[in-house]
């Protein structure tokens, strides 16, 4: 492990490096210092509207959701194994040729991670509060108990997904059976209040045991205690379960089965047969469900903040059916990433296809894939909270702004969304390009009983410049992309 | 002159219209227009050069094929060919220079030239979750093959890729991807082709078969530009051929004159490349 390590965080700095330049990804933890220095310096008036005690659950539970994210190694490291033919290989595939343990490599992996996105993020983070000191007079003890307990709960999340995604490579049943206990637990915290959040988050345990919340003591220490426990228990689990020799799954198929899927496309002409190709690939390779939990997900998480918002909180917030079908949009970007992550795409560079035909097939799969769970999506939740009066607006709003979101993205990153999402250049107008239009959309659902006229009017001022910048963007994709190579 | 890919499988590239068999006993019908394709170039490239960052991949090359040449570009690791390759079939655009092939800019009209040209890659790479019979769908599709299943089933019994057919490319061998690959560029019937490492992962039967087949294209009036490391079968196979090294081609002409008092390619491929050393 000691020559692995650095070996590994060379790399992982190598790959994201080449996303951009080097001192552009050196740019990115400065940033995130710089934006948390200001929600530090904006913190007083924060924190009139949200009670500290609910500020640190959202810092947690996004510290335990980024976790969740970045430990997926059982799905993301079959990933690397399996392009280990393709333009790059990872340290991760030298097992196989090699005399090394697939185990200490997985092991391995983990720990880079860990350090890399605490270097990344959580450092950077607590950096930008440590910085505003001067101004807002801020305990240095507090910031570095809050980078702790937030420490805690990022590697609760990571070791937990690490966990969860080696119980899949064994077991889809186990898996699923997993994943249905994990949402259980936090229903019984979120919904129902039948457990303490901090009961399933040991690092906010720890965090409420310790300044400004108490005086450290044994709550704190259990929290603590709690927290490394669940974290050596997942990672122990995770490695137990790592196969030692790794042996892709076998896909049965039905034989010739893309001729068929062509035929059925005749309405997209020009795409017939990317976009057929697209669909096979993506139920081959089990991405349709990988997608379908994505995209829930936040949309879950999302129902249950909007409901603790107003239920818990007793926040007058009213977050009716266009809020939500403006949300429903922004997070489709989710979907257009995994699009991109199906497989490598080398092979095209041997066919008359450019990259924005490809970039353009990837939009209609996403737009056949995603309309339907989306517009379910919104007349469910409205239908659940008694509000489908507002469905006729929230509706186009969904789909305006899903279109905006997924083309602008498609634009902006082209075939790499996950890697340009790095570039600080790339990630500072999309972050713009996306928050503007969402943030507006999201104040003027909240005024629609007051003014409705107004709001209305607002809105579909919105949607107008929103499907303007759609048709600029898109077409713009083929001058921005068009010299670009398929190779990775 | 053709600049576009041929539409008839009874081109100077037409595939095989036997069946499997090892030997093959007729597989490209003879070719009335190879006299006229013969008097243009098929590839041209004047001062090209491909600058990645720091490093000079190429350092101005300048090289000609004539429409119906067997082409062998040789060089040791890391000396260009891929490179040069690459931006001649429009994959990259070079930082400098200028490059035609049958006629058309790769670096202005990459589609055209992709549209008009057979690829080979240096890595076997079809798509993972497509089987073998598919794969070669969607590339017929893609370039619009008239008579597409006759044509893949004929590429299919060549190759003997009968058994892959169902299987997705990800689970095969590597041979069998390289077969398929070449399968993939073979499909439209181009009338010059663009090969990178084409014997590599076949076994012994598939490369003589492939040799016979490629020899066989050539004498109808198809271009071959390949790029390899095997010197011997180069050297039976190639009409003139180019060694380049640094980024910059350091010999070339026809084989003879390449080789020159060496007995053979290898000899005269490690003279002129030691001399550098």
């Amino acid at each position: 492990m000691s020559y692995l390590l650095p070996l590994m965080l060379k790399e992982e700095f190598r790959l994201h490096s080449s996303y951009s330049s080097r001192r552009m990804f050196l740019a990115f933890p400065v940033i995130v210092a710089l934006f948390s220095f200001a929600i530090a310096m904006t913190s007083q008036r924060l924190l009139e509207a949200t009670p500290l005690p609910d500020a640190i659950l959202f810092l947690h539970l996004s510290a335990f959701l980024y976790g969740l994210g970045v430990g997926a190694f059982g799905f993301l490291g079959a990933q690397y194994l399996e392009r280990r033919h393709g333009h790059r290989n990872y340290l991760v595939a030298m097992p196989s040729l090699l005399p090394m343990s697939f185990r200490r490599t997985f092991l391995g992996m983990y720990v880079r991670d860990a350090v890399f996105y605490m270097a990344l993020v959580l450092a950077p983070m607590v950096a930008g509060l440590a910085a505003s000191v001067p101004f807002t007079g801020f305990r240095f003890t507090s910031i570095g108990f809050l980078f702790l307990a937030a420490l805690i709960s990022f590697l609760v999340g990571m070791s937990l997904s690490f966990f969860v995604s080696t119980v899949y490579m064994r077991s889809r049943v186990a898996f699923a059976g997993l994943v249905a206990g994990i949402s259980v637990a936090f229903a019984a915290a979120g919904v129902f209040r039948v457990l303490p959040v901090e009961a399933i988050l040991p690092g906010l345990s720890m965090h409420y045991g310790l300044p400004p919340f108490a005086t450290p003591g044994a709550a704190a220490l259990a929290g603590g205690m709690a927290g490394a426990g669940l974290i050596a228990l997942c990672v122990a689990g995770a490695l137990l379960l790592v196969p030692e020799q790794y042996e892709p799954r076998s896909v049965p198929v039905a034989e010739d089965e893309l001729p068929g899927v062509d035929a059925r496309l005749g309405i997209v002409r020009g795409y017939r047969v990317l976009l057929a190709k697209e669909l096979v690939d993506l139920r081959r390779s089990g991405t349709i469900p990988k997608m379908f939990f994505s995209f829930v997900t936040p949309l879950l998480f999302l129902s249950f903040t909007a409901w603790f918002v107003r239920n818990g909180l007793r926040a007058p917030v009213g977050f009716n059916s266009v809020f939500y079908g403006a949300m429903v949009g922004f997070f489709g970007v989710l979907l257009y990433n995994w699009l991109n992550n199906v497989d490598a795409m080398d092979y095209y560079a041997t066919l008359p296809v450019d990259v924005p035909r490809v970039i353009r097939t990837k939009l209609l799969a996403f737009l056949a894939l995603t309309t339907g769970i989306s517009t379910a999506f919104v007349v469910g939740v409205s239908a659940l909270n008694g509000d489908l009066r507002l469905l006729w607006l929230a509706l186009p709003v969904m789909f305006v702004t899903s279109v905006y979101m997924v083309v602008m993205t498609a634009y902006l990153t082209g075939l790499r969304t996950n890697s340009f999402l790095f570039d600080p250049g790339v990630l500072a107008r999309f972050s713009v390009l996306a928050i503007l239009p969402d943030l507006g959309l999201t104040i003027l659902s909240f005024t629609v009983d007051r003014t409705p006229v107004f709001t209305i009017s607002g809105i579909a001022l919105v949607l107008t410049a929103m499907a303007a910048a759609t048709a600029l963007l898109y077409r713009g994709i083929d001058a921005k992309w068009a010299r670009h190579d398929f190779a990775e | 002159m053709r600049t576009s890919a041929s539409r008839e499988h009874d081109g100077p590239a037409g595939p095989p219209r036997s069946g499997s068999s090892a030997s093959i006993t007729s597989p490209i019908p003879s070719n009335n227009g190879a006299e006229i394709v013969r008097r243009v170039k098929a590839v041209e490239a004047h001062g090209l050069v491909k600058q990645y960052g720091s490093v000079t991949a190429l350092a101005g090359v300048d090289l000609d094929v004539e429409a119906g040449d067997f082409f062998g570009l040789f060089g040791p690791n890391g000396a260009g060919k891929t490179t040069l390759l690459r931006i001649l079939t429009g994959q990259l655009a070079p930082t400098a220079g200028r490059s035609s092939v049958l006629g058309i800019d790769p670096a202005r009209e990459p589609l055209k030239v992709k549209a008009a040209i057979g690829i080979v890659p240096e890595v076997e790479s079809p798509p993972s979750y497509l089987t073998a019979s598919e794969y070669l769908y969607f590339v017929g599709r893609v370039r619009d093959v008239p008579r597409l299943q006759e044509a893949i089933d004929r590429w299919i019994a060549f190759f003997d890729l009968d058994e892959a057919r169902g299987t997705i490319c990800r689970d095969l061998s590597k041979g069998t991807r390289q077969k398929l690959m070449l399968a993939a560029a073979f499909l439209h019937g181009p009338s010059l082709l663009f090969l990178d490492e084409p014997f590599i992962n076949l076994d012994p039967i598939y490369q003589r078969k492939l040799k016979d087949y490629l020899q066989q294209y050539r004498d109808a009036g198809g271009t071959v530009f390949m790029c390899s490391h095997l010197l011997e079968i180069a050297e039976k196979l190639c009409d003139r051929v180019a060694v380049i090294d640094g980024g910059r081609v350091i010999a070339k002409g026809s084989v003879a004159e390449v080789k020159r008092d060496e007995r053979d390619l290898e000899a005269a491929f490690l003279r002129l490349v030691g001399e550098r050393r």
